[in-house]
């Protein structure tokens, strides 16, 4: 890995921040997944994602069919302890997972408490595309006035937030990393339609 | 640039740490999220939550603007601009444009702040219910339960003893519709600047070890009654005695020798732009 530790993750950073504060605003981590190099079993996007947030302070999950390999992976080079999906901080829904498995995962995920909502979960999917697809149009914090992003929604997650992230500030917050390594950030603040009601 | 240290300071695992911590406050508007604070090489108390935000965020390519109270060239904006540029090499500027990272005690630019740009604000006391309220569990209580009639009821008890708002600097704002926040001691004239800004606010507290945030593009509404409205300071009929500006936040300065009360910029960068340009025009 050719991936400089301590410069390459501020800029992964520094776009997750840009993400996180603007919703919607899509972040190209193509630079810094071209230098982690080829591993088997997640993309290189995911992987430096993991490296920027993750240490032995923090819990994790993997949702894959090559669960037990990535999670190998990942304690490895973050010292990041796996557990189970409903008490990880940081939940991992590879590409190849199940249709369902990001809706799963959104109901099972911590949603913190009223004392403590920092508390939650963080979802991280591996998603086919975030600027081609079903059109989903965002408010919220972050954003202007709307919003619209593509996405190749494969499953009833959409429902599934929207139940989830009800009682602000209780929530999950959505992190989306596409194979052209392109990072959406959702916040639990962001309201998502699915179709735009022209008034 | 002193090699002695990792590139901004912290070690990588306080740099994930505030990390972490940040990316929560961003998700969630105006709620204090604690964090570990580490020791800083300046006293806590002294802008060290500022200063963590900046030192996590910042990168090779950022271009830092430090202010205190509106300068430039005060102390602790000298100490800790001189901090980070040791630490990292970053180029520095006074002109508030320029910046990409805004670390700023007490104020919030004359500028205009744009799409791309953060500011951080150093907070020395977040919890905005704090004056009534000593304990740390019922504040997070409270919060929790969004009980904020105490936060009116100090405002209330304000007019009743005064006729008005007394707050002075840091007049507690309603961030999103939800959280009640400390929008660190700003004065009033700068918390209309938090509602719908185009850039990030990021706030640091470091001895309470707390970060929060308002988003871009989030509703900020400073507390009031429906008789009794926010107001922000007013210097009407005032203008800077050096750059001539109005509509800008200025600093009463007593000429002793005159015996007269006069008025200057307390964003001096601003004032110093328009001078510059005061001078472009009479050169040509």
């Amino acid at each position: 890995m050719k991936l400089d530790a301590v410069h390459y993750l501020q800029a992964v950073y520094r776009k997750m921040v840009d993400s996180a504060s603007r919703p919607g605003h899509i972040s190209d981590l193509r630079k810094e997944a071209g230098l982690a190099g080829t591993i088997t079993g997640c993309s290189p996007s995911l992987l430096v994602m993991a490296l920027t947030l993750l240490d032995q302070e923090v819990t994790f999950s993997v949702i894959s069919n090559q669960a037990d390999k990535v999670s190998k992976l990942i304690n490895q080079l973050t010292y990041a302890k796996q557990t189970e999906t409903a008490y990880a901080d940081y939940i991992f829904i590879l590409g190849d997972a199940s249709r369902g498995a990001l809706a799963e995962a959104i109901e099972k995920a911590k949603p913190g408490t009223l004392k403590n909502p920092h508390g939650s979960g963080t979802i991280i999917a591996e998603v086919d595309s975030v600027i081609s697809g079903d059109p989903l149009f965002l408010t919220g914090p972050g954003i202007e006035e709307t919003e619209t992003v593509f996405m190749n929604v494969r499953d009833s997650w959409v429902e599934a937030r929207r139940d989830k992230n009800r009682e602000f500030p209780l929530g999950v917050d959505l992190m989306f990393i596409d194979q052209h390594h392109q990072l959406l950030y959702l916040p639990r603040t962001t309201q998502i339609t699915e179709s735009q009601v022209v008034a | 640039m002193n090699t002695a240290y990792n590139f901004a300071f912290f070690d990588e695992g306080s740099k994930r740490e505030i990390r972490r911590a940040t990316l929560k406050a961003i998700a969630i508007p105006g709620y204090q999220v604690p964090f570990a604070s580490r020791e800083m090489p300046i006293g806590r108390g002294w802008g060290t939550g500022g200063l963590q935000l900046t030192l996590s965020l910042i990168g090779r390519n950022d271009v830092l603007k430090v202010i205190d109270q509106g300068s430039d060239e005060s102390v602790n904006a000298v100490n800790i601009k001189k901090l980070v540029c040791d630490t990292t090499g970053v180029e520095t500027t006074e002109h508030t444009e320029e910046a990409t990272l805004i670390q700023s005690r007490h104020r919030i630019p004359e500028v205009p702040l744009r799409k791309g740009q953060i500011l951080v604000l150093q907070v020395p006391l977040p919890e905005p219910l704090r004056y009534y309220e000593p304990s740390e569990s019922q504040t997070k209580k409270l919060h929790a339960e969004k009980e904020y009639s105490g936060a009116w009821l100090m405002l209330f008890e304000q007019i009743m003893k005064y006729g008005s708002m007394t707050t002075g600097a840091d007049h507690p704002v309603l961030v999103n519709g939800r959280y009640v926040m400390a929008p660190s001691p700003i004065p009033r004239y700068d918390n209309p600047k938090m509602q719908q800004n185009d850039a990030l606010i990021l706030l640091g507290a470091g001895r309470e070890k707390k970060v929060y945030a308002v988003p871009p593009y989030t509703k900020v509404v400073s507390l009031d009654f429906d008789d009794y409205h926010f107001q922000p300071e007013s210097f009407e009929g005032k203008h800077c005695r050096l750059c001539g500006s109005t509509g800008v936040f200025l600093d009463e300065l007593v000429d002793e020798a005159a015996n007269k009360t006069v008025y200057q910029c307390n964003d001096t960068s601003y004032c110093l732009e328009k001078l510059n340009e005061v001078e472009k025009v009479g050169v040509n």
